[in-house]
């Protein structure tokens, strides 16, 4: 039976790839499922990464990026390791060794290049590197979010040789969502590869959207919550989170994504609100939605990354607060499934961060805090929809 | 190639040795394959065992494992204690997300990995101890259960399905080294059935091995290291230059009867076993990754299935791998693991069992928060000193 929706699905994707309309799926899907709702289906694959060479270990893995080989980028705070994680360097025993920030895996999960990490000609490291995402040429864009220091972004090749700094590093720094030469706190640099513009969610310290030139880094324009004026007073004013609040008017942060899709809208994750807010190009607002808008402290809304069919039909988005990612529609952002449990198992999370797909569909998240992770979830074609909820999503008996 | 040969290899010889061939057999079919390669137990972690726990459970600092008669594998954890409260926002007022609260701290899974019960915590007729450790099933389908917290001087006895049977010692006793009624914060309790004798490793607090009567607990006989006297003053810390220590440093972590009459005991920051009589006379010891500073490396150790224990597994939360050992010689043969977050491997790997059937368990407290499982692969030649973390070769 349970076989039968399988078959079912492989025949959809084939339907689907000799480019039937769209009604013919929902009639199958309707024939099928009964009505049922079809979304995209992952399995964890629970061997992958390979284990790091070295002794080297993992720490606090914030940011995810696909290159054009699929190559998966990480990027992971190699100073978040505690004694007894890198009794190596410390001399206390043999376990183990803290690792380079930025690490590149092939599909098969083998680590690849690995650097990173210290100042060089003409650049400064963050105090604390957020955020990674690789542009159509194969650069490295990074942010930082040191409190006091972080106000600016970064660009390598994907060799780790510098090409441009834009904002500083400077002790002392804090927020001016104004400025139009620095940031506070970058989470996340996304990129319009078509218009060579980069989006940077501008971040745990200010409360905007910035749109700069990709190469010359050159500010051109910047946004708030609504697309209202950024105002940093009014911001921390804000207080903490409350459900029922009503409509913020101004991102209350951390402005953690900022994500332009092909058909020229901005996803905007203002985390500890637990909303998305989508945006044209130039900053006008257009629509959001909460998700999940009882979670407190450090908010639902993570990151967000679109599936890989040119029309980016549907959504992810990682909620490092209630340990799942949440599948959506995007045309509709109506809210078609989840899977993901708290955990240290493969398929659970502990503190989800960030989220990106590849060329075939496959899913990798990074968690932060003490989860430490990249995994892989292997698209595995739509399916009907079961369950709200899918829990933890473990290869089926097939495979094993 | 060459691991196709070695896995026929492998299953060769285990069949020979199923069939009852002797030694030499064993020993020249080794020789003539792997140019007299040392044979050694092989395991690979499955990375899908045990399954995930319902209502949104999360385990904390797992700090013991037992498996009975029936291969029910059960786990010991700190519950809330041992979360942050990035893990446990379920349990806030109102609930500041959907993830996750604690699963009680007694959990019993099947061979399949499924959860048959949870439970424990405090309860009428006894005193839940305020840090639990250590989780230890009988053959008549009894656990006994130890407890680390400050104030914790007694051993549990519970049924299988959490019903109370009787506590050793009490809470608050303070007791030292040569008390012979309570014990202070103890690691584990392992059982010599034959003998209806427990043997209780005393423990975070006090410096000793304690044997005790199964049924009454009364406190038979004890002893420190090297069989002296214990004695609770502080030692201070570990220093591998310095002449062994007569005394053993806290903890002790275990206290492990074996079949043919001997007692390895865990002396964890001292990075050493030694072997007992089960009187308490020393035999001898080792140490282990002497160079081990902190934590030690000496965490649990649990014998391999065979009638003859042939080989002992030594859980290493230090190093992050399980040392396997050639029992009667004690030499370390080659080693699995390494530290991280994936399957296989471990973030301060604290507690070892084995099953019937040669499987190993292994759990993790800290941030590991894992009970993780190692199939029993058969013997194979040693190829390597440190086989780092064990993935499933076959099916992939």
């Amino acid at each position: 039976m349970k076989r039968n929706l399988y078959v079912g699905s492989t025949l959809l994707a084939l339907i689907v790839g000799f480019g039937a309309a769209a009604r013919i799926l929902q009639q199958t899907a309707e024939a099928q499922g009964k009505g049922a709702v079809m979304a995209p289906r992952f399995e964890v694959d629970p061997m992958w990464p390979k284990p790091l060479p070295n002794g080297w270990y993992q720490g606090q893995t914030i940011g995810v990026g696909i290159d054009a080989q699929d190559h998966v980028w990480i990027i992971h705070r190699s100073d978040s390791l505690d004694a007894s994680e890198s009794a190596a360097d410390e001399g206390t025993g043999t376990c183990c060794r803290r690792t380079p920030p930025i690490l590149e895996f092939d599909q098969a999960g083998n680590l690849l290049r690995h650097w990173g990490g210290s100042d060089g000609p003409g650049y400064q490291w963050p105090a604390s590197n957020h955020g990674l995402q690789i542009d159509a040429k194969g650069n490295v864009w990074i942010g930082g979010n040191g409190a006091g220091n972080d106000g600016h972004l970064l660009k390598f090749t994907q060799d780790g040789k510098f090409i441009m700094q834009v904002g500083i590093k400077r002790a002392g720094l804090g927020p001016d969502s104004l400025s139009n030469d620095r940031f506070y706190l970058v989470a996340k640099v996304s990129l319009d590869n078509k218009n060579n513009e980069a989006y940077v969610a501008d971040g745990y310290g200010n409360r905007r959207v910035v749109v700069i030139d990709m190469d010359s880094g050159k500010f051109k324009r910047f946004w708030g919550a609504y697309g209202n004026k950024p105002d940093d007073a009014a911001g921390a004013a804000l207080g903490r989170y409350a459900p029922g609040q009503g409509a913020q008017q101004q991102f209350r942060g951390p402005t953690h994504c900022a994500e332009p899709s092909n058909d020229g809208l901005i996803y905007v994750c203002d985390r500890t609100n637990d909303r998305l807010q989508v945006f044209t190009p130039q900053g006008k607002f257009v629509k959001e939605i909460f998700v999940m808008p009882d979670s407190l402290g450090d908010g639902s809304t993570w990151d967000v990354a679109f599936s890989k069919d040119a029309a980016q039909k549907y959504m992810y988005l990682a909620d490092g607060r209630n340990q799942k990612v949440h599948i959506y529609d995007r045309q509709s952002l109506t809210e078609l499934t989840s899977f993901g449990e708290g955990g240290h198992y493969p398929g659970q999370f502990y503190s989800m961060h960030s989220i990106a797909t590849d060329s075939k569909g496959n899913l990798y998240t990074t968690e932060t805090y003490q989860g430490r992770r990249v995994q892989k979830f292997v698209y595995k074609g739509l399916a009907p929809v079961t369950k709200k909820d899918q829990g933890t999503v473990w290869p089926t008996t097939g495979s094993r | 190639m060459k691991r196709t040969n070695v896995i026929v290899g492998s299953s060769l010889l285990t069949l020979l040795v199923g069939l009852g061939l002797g030694q030499s057999v064993l020993q020249k079919t080794a020789a003539a394959q792997s140019k007299a390669a040392v044979q050694a137990p092989r395991f690979e972690v499955d990375p899908m065992w045990p399954k995930p726990v319902p209502n949104h459970w999360v385990f904390g600092n797992i700090i013991g494992v037992g498996v009975d008669k029936n291969d029910h594998v059960y786990i010991i954890h700190r519950g809330a204690g041992s979360l942050e409260p990035k893990e446990v926002y379920a349990t806030e007022n109102p609930p500041a997300s959907e993830c996750c609260v604690p699963a009680p701290p007694v959990l019993e899974f099947d061979p399949a990995g499924n959860l048959v019960k949870a439970w424990g915590g405090p309860g009428a007729g006894f005193e839940w101890p305020d840090s639990n450790h250590g989780i230890t099933p009988d053959s008549k389908g009894n656990l006994f259960i130890g407890g680390n917290g400050a104030n914790d001087g007694h051993v549990l006895k519970f049924t299988r399905e959490g019903k109370f049977v009787k506590q050793f010692g009490f809470a608050y006793a303070n007791a030292g080294s040569n008390d012979m009624w309570a014990f202070r914060q103890v690691a584990k309790i392992s059982l010599d059935e034959a003998a209806n004798e427990a043997y209780v490793s005393d423990g975070y607090g006090n410096h000793r091995v304690a044997v005790m009567d199964m049924d009454t607990g009364k406190i038979k006989r004890y002893w420190g290291a090297y069989g002296n006297k214990p004695d609770d003053t502080n030692l201070g810390r570990y220093n591998p230059d310095a002449p062994l220590a007569q005394q053993f440093r806290n903890p002790v972590h275990c206290a492990e009867p074996s079949n043919d009459g001997m007692v390895y005991v865990c002396d964890r920051v001292n990075d050493r076993i030694q072997v007992f009589t089960k009187e308490g006379k020393f035999v001898k010891e080792t140490q282990v990754a002497k160079m081990t500073l902190g934590d030690g490396a000496v965490w649990d150790i649990a014998f391999s299935k065979d009638a003859a224990q042939k080989y002992f597994y030594l859980a290493d939360g230090a190093n992050e791998k399980i040392h396997v050992f050639d029992r009667a010689s004690l030499t370390e043969l080659t080693s699995f693991g390494d530290g991280g977050r994936q399957p296989g491997q471990f973030y301060a790997v604290h507690s070892i069992a084995t099953d019937s059937k040669g499987n190993v368990y292994t759990t993790e407290t800290y941030r590991g928060q894992r009970l993780q499982k190692f199939v029993y692969k058969g013997l194979a030649p040693v190829t390597k000193p440190n086989q780092g973390t064990v993935w499933p070769t076959a099916t992939r």
